[in-house]
């Protein structure tokens, strides 16, 4: 008998492993490995007419390395680059911010309403997703466009106390309105898995205690739900880093992020090398961000 | 046991590599074009006459083609460069010869349009379509503000833009820019001498606070529909809005115009990518394409201008003659096309551009 449960008991875990193997694969082949190609190309010169000049050379029979640093030294020459970083982790960070102080009362309002409408009113938020991203964004420019009905109404009320005319198109209100419309159900979603599973026997006892709504808010929900809101807005945090497409369309004249300025380099500079590099120092801000929030929000756990 | 695996795995290599030779690409004409640049009816036509399907791939900008290319692209058939783009493939080593007994109608072709310097006796290209690059404007509006410039201080020069806040946009484009300002300056526009740059750089910091926004992509509408009364962009592009203001019987006007201090022609060709799969089509595509008629099409329903002599009995009389369109001998001597330019003098133009956008 024995033998035997010891040898199903392997085979088990050999299925799990085996299980394993096609996510891991993926991760390796289209992650882990073009990552590491960029890397590489960080340190190589581009071509002439644009991908990359060949790393080694090998003429008059002795082998010569073509490598170099000056793509990194580009990045600290000046201090163009950082400022460029700063600007869009400040904008990620405002959009991750309105994203929770939108999300987070919708999230609420969903996971206390009524189980038999929490589909639909959850299924109203995934909503825009059925439509092109891309065609979203040609929406929001005509609802921003100086005839559209939403900018002359604001100009008349602007006009009605005395106030300048304003122009919504191109411009940075527009880039984060966009940018915060986006990506709202990333936090919204998370938020509600966490908020649905919390138990309304807590906030029942804290009310029998003289806890007011705010206290039992404070206390109970809040510190229950930062995994939510920790989960939400590194979803909402990173995709917005990386955005190129709103800038893009959106923002006026000064509006570019970092991601514009990368896909300049693949594109229209075809200067791989240093496009590699400012992606290599975007994915470095991205995980040094999140890690910073990580360690915040264990220690805040751990006061509380 | 493994045997058995290994033959499983080697068959169905075996079948992938049998279904694109079964499928053969004997009827299939792989188009990679600009977008928007081929009347739909000029495709059917040929269609019809060789008996084949023509798959297109469109692009939206030369780097964009040249990212693709570059980055291992192949099974194109056809592909339309623009000169500085063109200059790089042939550099490169990247294009087939043409054929020229296969090519009847190549004498079609305005000869002022022929024997360039980066192609010499045309051996890999011929002349499609050319567009220039210039300002669109709404007519009412300038006339209102008493605006009459009509060259590139209407998007460089503060005492115009002054009146203009908020309502002109330049091309997002580094190349296109830094061109117009090295016109007005009255520099080359291939000039990458970094003193040159840096005052045309100048230039368009100054310019910039006036602009509502660099915009590639949808300057047609704004200025059809004149949220934006000053627009910088392609001689296509303007005639596509003029027509579409018109069509919505707007109370202004958009027109166009050719800036006197020059500006930027560009010449997109037809060629074949050593890597086509089916030259003899290819040949036989740009053969059609270089048919009076055809080309003419390509002029009265996309509103390019047009290399092909023969063709010009065919347009319509109201296009040919816009002079930004079809600029006469005058006009084309201040017109310049774009060079090809080296990874160095990229970096230093994005590094320019970059700042400018970041300021």
């Amino acid at each position: 008998m024995k033998p035997n449960t010891a040898r199903n008991v392997g085979s088990g875990d050999r299925w799990k492993r085996l299980l394993a193997l096609p996510p891991m694969g993926y991760l390796l082949i289209f992650f882990a490995i073009p990552t590491l190609i960029m890397l590489f190309a960080s340190f190589r010169y581009a071509g002439e007419y644009g991908g990359l000049a060949p790393w080694y050379g090998n003429e008059d029979g002795s082998l010569s390395i073509n490598l170099t640093l000056e793509n990194w030294q580009r990045l600290f020459e000046t201090d163009l680059y950082l400022r460029l970083f700063l600007k869009s982790i400040m904008y990620a960070l405002l959009a991750t911010l309105l994203c929770i102080l939108l999300g987070y009362p919708l999230a609420l309002m969903i996971a206390r309403s009524p189980k038999k409408h929490r589909d639909l009113l959850l299924l109203l938020v995934i909503l825009p997703f059925w439509s092109n991203f891309l065609v979203r964004i040609y929406a929001w420019m005509i609802i921003f466009s100086p005839s559209g009905a939403l900018t002359r109404m604001m100009n008349v009320l602007l006009a009605t106390v005395g106030l300048a005319p304003v122009s919504l198109m191109y411009s940075s209100t527009a880039v984060i309105v966009c940018l915060v419309y986006v990506h709202l159900p990333f936090m919204v979603l998370p938020l509600y898995a966490n908020l649905e599973k919390h138990n309304p026997a807590l906030l029942a006892a804290a009310q029998d205690l003289g806890a007011n709504r705010w206290r039992r808010f404070w206390d109970i929900t809040w510190p229950l739900s930062l995994p939510g809101v920790y989960a939400g807005a590194i979803l909402v945090f990173i995709p917005v880093l990386g955005t190129f497409a709103i800038p893009d369309l959106l923002g006026g004249t000064d509006g570019i992020m970092i991601a514009n300025v990368i896909k300049q380099q693949f594109v229209e500079s075809r200067d791989w090398p240093f496009g590699s590099v400012l992606s290599m120092a975007l994915t470095a801000a991205a995980v040094l961000v999140v890690l910073l929030s990580a360690k915040m929000g264990t220690r805040r756990g751990t006061l509380r | 046991m493994k045997r058995r695996w290994v033959f499983v795995v080697g068959l169905f290599g075996l079948l992938m590599s049998a279904i694109p030779s079964a499928a053969a690409d004997g009827d299939r004409l792989h188009l990679f074009n600009w977008n928007d640049y081929i009347a739909q009816e000029t495709v059917t036509t040929f269609e019809q006459q060789c008996h084949c399907k023509v798959v297109q791939d469109y692009y939206s900008s030369t780097e964009e083609m040249m990212a693709k290319l570059l980055a291992g692209a192949s099974g194109y058939d056809v592909v339309v460069p623009t000169q500085n783009a063109l200059q790089a493939l042939i550099k490169q080593n990247f294009l087939h010869p043409l054929e020229k007994n296969l090519l009847p109608n190549f004498k079609n072709s305005d000869p002022g349009f022929l024997n360039r310097s980066y192609d010499p006796e045309n051996a890999y290209s011929v002349p499609y379509a050319f567009t220039t690059t210039l300002i669109g404007y709404n007519e009412q509006r300038l006339a209102k503000l008493g605006i009459t410039a009509r060259n590139w201080s209407l998007i460089f020069d503060p005492r115009v833009l002054s009146k203009l806040r908020g309502k002109v946009t330049v091309l997002d484009d580094a190349e296109e820019v830094f061109s117009a300002a090295l016109k007005y300056l009255g520099y080359s526009i291939n000039d990458r001498d970094e003193k040159h740059l840096r005052e045309a750089q100048q230039v368009i910091l100054t310019a910039k606070p006036y602009w509502a926004a660099f915009n590639s992509s949808s300057y047609i509408k704004e200025l059809a529909v004149g949220n934006i009364w000053v627009a910088h962009g392609y001689s296509s592009d303007m005639l596509q809005a003029q027509a579409d203001a018109k069509a919505a019987a707007r109370d202004f006007k958009v027109n166009f115009v050719l800036p006197t201090q020059g500006a930027v022609l560009a010449l997109d060709n037809m060629v074949i990518p050593k890597s086509a799969k089916n030259k003899a089509l290819a040949h036989r595509f740009i053969n059609f394409m270089l048919e009076s008629k055809n080309a003419a099409t390509l002029t009265n329903k996309i509103g390019a201008g047009n290399p092909n002599r023969a063709a010009a009995e065919f347009i319509d009389a109201k296009i040919r003659k816009q002079n930004a369109i079809f600029p006469d001998a005058a006009t084309l001597t201040k017109l310049e096309t774009l060079e090809a330019s080296n990874a160095k003098q990229r970096r230093l133009l994005n590094t320019l551009w970059t700042e400018i956008k970041i300021k």
